[in-house]
């Protein structure tokens, strides 16, 4: 059964470590998302699987079998970059048969798994077709039946939408997620638009700087982010620097540099710690009136940002904090430039982290 | 099927692969670069040798007393420098006679025993001092002493008969033989005068024309396309033949519609030079311009500049990159040119020993000392500083264009809002056309009419079968070692995981482009003359590998560069051997660019001259055998030959371009 074990694994380009003693496990007929920044070393982890990096130490299992020494084409992986790697210059019977060709199968036999798979993924009417004459969906097929073809059962996914316009990429998305399910294969996703794994993934790794800084499913990373730079990096969020002043039941006591206290989640720092609290730009809620006296700060409107379906506000509160506020477009025409308004923080979402070993500035840049 | 198998198996092993790239880095550097540089050990082994040789003074002129009759007679000679005196000219003589002599002079060239002056001035008698004058010749400008043994001035005394005539008694004077390295100085200088003087002509010239051709569209385009790259397609010997019939006075030889306008040397090899480097001119100066966003002019202009300011304050301070390209190929490929500039030489000057010609660029005294023989340390040190000089000029001219602060901020607004109308584009654009034809194409095809309006000869073409039997066996085996290695090379340097090693190989690949190909010439012939090689064919084979290799090599990493590595990364994790990718995958992606590499590297090696007449003595390869017809003064088989070989790369450039666009589609 396909299942990735990776130990220790590291990656030097002469001075710079792309993937730091990285370990990971995936499990058979996994749908995993490496999300992370651009230059974490997602692709470079991919391409580390693939075997198109040899790695500086450490070591990758497949099916718990060591594949450090394997060159590429033994490992049964198959690495698909943008727009999937179909060969232009081959029609999609060629591109699907390319692996048991390469390895030399048996004529009849290939002709058959060709067919087979072809007509799996209902492309064997359009056999004769090249690429660019297969649309966006049918490529993905044809990759997709190219690949089962070179009886790989484990995907590596380059950024594969990358390429694609905003609505086919949305369409295509899900139908490579069905797939793979329905082919019993394992992939491995990489991309940087968190939208995309938050939507397609079983799990997600999140990777920064070579090392990985949280795993799990979606609703666990967008929820429970382990770090101010995880609960950035998934839709965006606002922060507030101070020190832990109170405990109780249901929550802690957070007061800020300027002297105002917030109502922020529970948290285990002890009271006189310094501390980050931060909450996504989706809950930090706009409203004509204060709701509860809890967390609700005045403050006025300095700039509006019309996005469509969500509107962006950049706000500064009367105790001098700047804060941005992403409300739905339908709620949002109440509010206009320079009015007086109500700032509302759910303490429930008010996550609470201890202060970045490098500063709270630093932590947040996307590197 | 088992035994395939195992073969494919082994050439797919990583130890194979890397053992078989290793073994192109080092046949490249061995038998490309190390031969081609070889001449700059010159520096260090032959110093010794060479400085004697080269550096030497011009020996005292020395007299030799004749007697005459019973009496004697002695003379002293001063002289202006003999070694290069412009007519008129005197020469002082301190005669000593103890009876009537006559004091006279001549000028024989010992090439071919033939007087060229003679003049008897003075009858001397006593102890006196005079002074010679010389004049003019017609067919001389200037009286030139070059080698050791070419032209022996005598100063003569005479002997008046009884019956009234007089008997030469000669005096014999051998002029101070010029130093080598005046020659190898004022040769080196020439060349590069010429190389600047037509570059700067070609970047004038051809930048409307590359503006024309990206910037506007007219039927016909394509055919003024084809237009421009048509003198690249004719050998340059074929084109030094056709360009002198045409501009120059040539004696002995004409041809219906010829100008006879031109009888400066440099002035018909500046001429000659702009036709064949004026393409790569437009060329780079094109394919610039049209990766230039045309948006950044249509804004400057709605922002009100009329389009000279336009073209001279936005577009042409992005140019830079293709003027570096530009200014290197002309420069390089000038710099080089060795059988055209012969032709034009001994055109202009028939019956002249290659070692007389009125002037020499550095190529010509390559190869008339090559062909002279016995002159191996003033090759190697002409050799050495044209390597050395044009290595140097390209990081120059780098450094200079792209540092170099063109005066382009100044605006005047009125003169370019009226050069920018009326009349001045189309004077402009008119002038650009009018130059192509009358400097390019017409001096270019020119040779057709003396091939119709000649005398003709009955032509014995025994020869020029067996040297073009020799120029095919030359271009083909290059042109396959240079698919079998250079292919490769280009793979490692494009997809190669050591970046540095890319980058060396990559720097490394030019040098044999830029390096003067009479120079590469004599390296490589000194080069493997070290290991005891002499072999022609060989030696032959290997210059032009030498100087072609970068062609293909070019041309494949080019194309390597646009194909997306991923397609041959995914092809590996599908299963398939490096081999199996490279054949499936990469192969038909880079196909074209294989084969165009190939055609352009086969018509560079039948066109060559220079690196043929300096790497042996003696090869026979058609465009040598050409100049030589012409060095005889057998014009008409020599047009005839030309002819032929330029029907035959012509259909290998149009088989090119019916590839390369083929590919593009």
């Amino acid at each position: 059964m396909p299942e990735i074990r990776i130990e220790k694994l590291r990656k030097a380009f002469g001075g710079l470590v792309a993937v730091d003693s990285l370990d990971l496990q995936v499990r058979d007929g996994e749908y995993l998302t490496i999300l992370g920044p651009t230059g974490a070393g997602k692709t470079t982890l991919l391409r580390l699987i693939a075997g198109l990096e040899e790695q500086t130490s450490g070591s990758i299992f497949i099916d718990g079998k060591c594949v450090n020494s394997l060159p590429p084409e033994d490992r049964k992986v198959t690495f698909l970059s943008q727009t999937y790697s179909l060969f232009p210059h081959m029609d999609a019977w060629q591109n699907t048969i390319f692996g048991p060709t390469a390895r030399g199968w048996d004529p009849e036999k290939v002709e058959i798994i060709g067919r087979e798979m072809l007509e799996m993924v209902h492309l064997y009417e359009r056999k004769d077709a090249l690429p660019n004459e297969l649309s966006g969906g049918m490529q993905q097929r044809n990759a997709l039946a190219r690949a089962l073809c070179a009886d790989a059962k484990i995907l590596l996914l380059d950024e594969p939408l990358r390429a694609l316009d905003a609505r086919l990429r949305l369409d295509l998305r899900y139908e490579l997620k069905k797939l793979v399910k329905d082919m019993g294969m394992t992939a491995i996703h990489v991309t940087h638009d968190q939208e995309e794994a938050l939507t397609i993934s079983d799990r997600i790794i999140m990777l920064r700087s070579g090392k990985v800084i949280q795993s799990g499913p979606p609703q666990e990373i967008f929820n429970k982010p382990e770090s101010p730079f995880i609960h950035h990096f998934i839709g965006e969020a606002n922060f507030i620097e101070g020190t832990i002043t109170g405990k109780g039941e249901r929550g802690a006591r957070l007061t800020g540099q300027s002297g105002r206290t917030y109502d922020v989640a529970p948290t285990e720092l002890k009271v006189g710690t310094k501390a980050v609290a931060g909450i996504k730009t989706e809950f930090t809620i706009v409203g004509k009136e204060p709701r509860d006296g809890v967390n609700d700060f005045p403050g006025t409107v300095q700039r509006k940002l019309f996005l469509g379906r969500f509107t962006d506000y950049d706000l500064i509160l009367d105790n001098g904090h700047n804060v941005h506020a992403r409300l739905p477009s339908s709620v949002a025409h109440k509010f206009d430039e320079g009015d007086r308004v109500n700032v509302h923080m759910d303490p429930e979402r008010l996550l609470v982290f201890p202060v970045p070993g490098k500063g709270l500035a630093k932590e947040l840049e996307m590197m | 099927m088992e035994i395939g198998k195992r073969i494919s198996s082994f050439i797919s092993r990583k130890s194979t692969i890397k053992a078989w790239y290793g073994f192109i880095v080092v046949f490249f550097i061995l038998v490309i670069i190390l031969p081609t540089l070889f001449v700059l050990s010159y520096a260090i082994t032959g110093w010794d040798e060479a400085g004697g040789e080269i550096f030497a003074e011009p020996s005292e002129p020395e007299f030799t007393l004749v007697p005459i009759g019973e009496g004697n007679t002695s003379a002293t000679f001063s002289c202006p420098d003999i070694i290069d005196i412009t007519l008129p000219t005197s020469i002082k003589v301190d005669v000593q006679t103890d009876r009537i002599a006559l004091v006279g002079y001549s000028i024989v060239d010992v090439g071919d025993n033939h007087i060229h002056y003679y003049h008897a001035d003075i009858d001397v008698n006593g102890t006196q001092t005079y002074w010679l004058n010389i004049s003019a010749n017609s067919t001389y400008n200037e009286i030139r002493h070059v080698g050791e043994a070419t032209q022996i001035f005598y100063i003569m005394t005479y002997d008046t008969l009884p019956s009234g005539g007089h008997q030469e008694l000669p005096l014999e004077l051998r002029a101070g033989s010029v130093s080598p390295w005046t020659m190898i100085k004022s040769s080196i200088v020439n060349a590069f005068a010429i190389a600047t003087v037509v570059t700067v002509i070609d970047f004038i010239a051809g930048l409307p024309m590359a503006w024309i051709m990206v910037r506007k569209n007219f039927r016909g385009k394509q055919y003024l396309d084809t237009l421009i790259d048509m003198p690249l397609a004719i050998p340059t010997a074929a084109l030094g033949f056709s360009t002198a019939l045409f501009w120059a006075v040539t004696p002995g030889v004409d041809a219906w519609g010829s100008l006879s306008l031109v009888s400066s040397p440099m002035l018909l090899i500046i001429l000659l030079h702009i036709v064949f480097s004026y393409p790569y001119m437009v060329r780079s100066l094109a394919a610039i311009l049209h990766e230039i966003d045309v948006n950044y002019e249509v804004a400057a202009q709605t922002l009100g500049a009329p389009p000279l300011t336009v073209a001279r304050t936005i577009t042409l301070p992005l140019f830079r990159a293709g003027l570096v390209t530009g200014i290197i190929l002309c420069f390089a490929r000038s710099l080089s040119e060795t059988g055209g500039t012969i032709m034009a030489l001994a055109m202009l000057t028939p019956g002249l020993a290659d070692m007389a010609y009125p002037m020499q660029t550095g190529p010509t005294l390559i190869g008339a000392w090559k062909h002279a023989g016995g002159f191996e340390p003033q090759l190697a040190f002409t050799s050495m500083l044209l390597v050395v000089i044009s290595l140097v000029l390209l990081v120059i001219v780098k450094i200079v264009v792209m540092r170099f602060k063109m005066p382009l901020r100044k605006v005047f607004p009125g003169p370019e809002r009226l050069f920018s109308k009326g009349i001045f584009p189309k004077l402009k654009d008119g002038m650009a056309f009018a130059f192509m034809f009358i400097v390019l194409i017409i001096p270019s095809f020119f040779i057709i009419s003396f091939a119709f309006t000649g005398d003709p000869v009955p032509v014995d073409w025994g020869p020029f079968w067996s040297s073009m039997g020799f120029s095919f066996l030359v271009a083909g085996v290059i042109t396959v070692l240079n698919i079998l290695f250079g292919v490769p090379l280009a793979i490692l340097i494009v997809r190669g995981k050591n970046k540095a090693l890319s980058n060396i190989l990559d720097v490394l690949v030019n040098v044999p482009l830029i390096v003067p190909t009479s120079a590469l010439g004599v390296s490589l012939g000194m080069f493997w003359g070290s290991v005891n090689i002499e072999l022609a064919v060989f030696l032959v084979i290997m210059a032009h590998l030498a100087f072609t290799f970068p062609l293909i090599v070019r041309n494949v990493a080019g194309s390597l560069e646009e194909l997306d590595p991923t397609y041959e990364e995914t092809a590996r994790t599908l299963g398939a051997k490096p081999m199996f990718v490279f054949k499936k995958v990469m192969y038909p992606s880079i196909k074209f660019s294989i084969l165009a590499g190939a055609i352009m590297a086969f018509t560079r090696s039948l066109g060559e001259t220079g690196a043929t007449l300096a790497v042996v003595k003696n090869a026979n390869t058609v465009p040598v055998y050409i100049v030589d017809l012409v060095k005889a003064g057998t014009y008409y088989p020599a047009a005839l030959a030309c002819i032929m070989l330029i029907i035959i790369t012509f259909i290998a450039m149009m088989a090119m371009r019916y590839i390369t666009r083929k590919a593009e589609k």
